[in-house]
């Protein structure tokens, strides 16, 4: 398990984010990023902060953005969709920076019956509060989870970026 | 106790803390009293989440972080405490502001704060130093110890409502995160913006 394709993937994720100076990770799991989430944990470069909902983890790394610290907030599409309201209140208003991870949850090959209204809406929400949206749809993108986090910096403005299962499977 | 008395001595009593406020009455008694622009954060473009954004905060400097939350706020959202708990933060206090009605919204009351005891929610959910202060004096009293001694705290303030709707703080969002964010790194915190101002 130490060396599957899952792992190094998951390795080539955690590195990528510690090298662009991230250092708190707040998570709340979707099956496809519990991997993911395990190497925060176990990593000592990061804190990382278990939350009681997404919102949560908006509210802490936006009030984190005033420590000076970099951060991630990695949830699933689901949760994502719960978030609109604090991004749109807190990020926007104050034009607070943030890099949120999601799960590309209902895209073709998701069997999940129960996440096809990521399928029909996900990208939609997106487009429709304006958020600028980076897809990680195989191992070589992995390097724009760093542009994405500096764009972020840049716009003042959060910035989403998107995993693929296959791309957490380590079969992309 | 009466809120604006409430009000009062906190901010008189309380002149070295970061503060951060939550969107309502939190906020505009705030402003009215203070006038500060520099060391709160007036929160007012989300509910609920004003603890975890001064969460944030405190993780990055030794100072005393306060989080000023109203009630309508907290009830959105008390799974806080538990991540309040999880992250222990000696420098994190947090208020919340019991009026048991949603100021903002011309003082529409709520039934939460008569049947739910939001001090014993804080020790069931782990955290350890709770308060609960109904009178002036009271809070008077027992107000240093639960800011000045080391250590992550929850403190309930049982407050009439207001009856009044005050203005809101005028800071624009950007100009508020500008003026707190610099305030901080003048007065000895971490780096936060990627350029720096030169210094005059």
């Amino acid at each position: 398990m130490g060396t599957s394709a899952a792992y190094i993937v998951s390795r080539r994720i955690v590195e990528t984010t510690a090298e662009c100076g991230i250092s708190l990770v707040a998570s709340l799991p979707d099956g496809w990023i519990t991997n993911l989430i395990e190497h925060y944990v176990d990593d000592r470069r990061f804190r990382h902060v278990a939350v009681n909902r997404e919102e949560s983890a908006i509210g802490l790394c936006s009030g984190a953005f005033f420590s000076g610290i970099g951060t991630f907030s990695l949830m699933g599409a689901s949760g994502f969709l719960t978030c609109i309201y604090a991004l749109t209140k807190i990020n926007y208003t104050y034009q607070i920076p943030l890099l949120i991870g999601i799960t590309l949850r209902g895209r073709p090959g998701d069997g999940a019956k129960f996440h096809q209204s990521n399928a029909l809406y996900l990208e939609r929400v997106m487009q429709s509060i304006d958020i600028p949206f980076v897809p990680i749809e195989c191992a070589d993108d992995i390097p724009r989870v760093a542009t994405a986090y500096r764009h972020s910096r840049t716009l003042s403005r959060p910035v989403v970026v998107g995993f693929t299962r296959e791309v957490l499977r380590g079969e992309a | 106790m009466n809120f604006e008395s409430c009000f009062r001595l906190l901010a008189e009593r309380l002149k070295d803390e970061i503060i951060v406020t939550s969107a309502g009455n939190c906020s505009e008694l705030w402003w009215e009293i203070t006038g500060e622009s520099e060391r709160v954060f007036y929160l007012e473009a989300s509910m609920s989440l004003a603890p975890l954004f001064a969460a944030g905060i405190a993780l990055g400097t030794t100072r005393t972080v306060v989080a000023l939350n109203g009630d309508g706020a907290f009830c959105m959202n008390p799974g806080t405490l538990m991540v309040e708990r999880q992250l222990a933060l000696p420098n994190l206090k947090h208020f919340v502001v019991s009026n048991r009605v949603y100021g903002s919204t011309n003082d529409l009351s709520h039934p939460f704060g008569d049947l739910t005891d939001y001090a014993a929610m804080a020790r069931a959910s782990g955290v350890k130093r709770v308060y609960d202060f109904s009178t002036i004096e009271g809070l008077g009293q027992g107000l240093d110890e639960m800011i000045c001694d080391p250590g992550h705290a929850f403190g309930v303030l049982h407050v009439e409502p207001l009856g009044r709707h005050p203005r809101a703080p005028g800071i624009d969002g950007p100009e508020l995160k500008f003026r707190f964010g610099r305030y901080l790194e003048q007065s000895g915190g971490p780096t936060i913006f990627d350029v720096p101002l030169k210094k005059s």
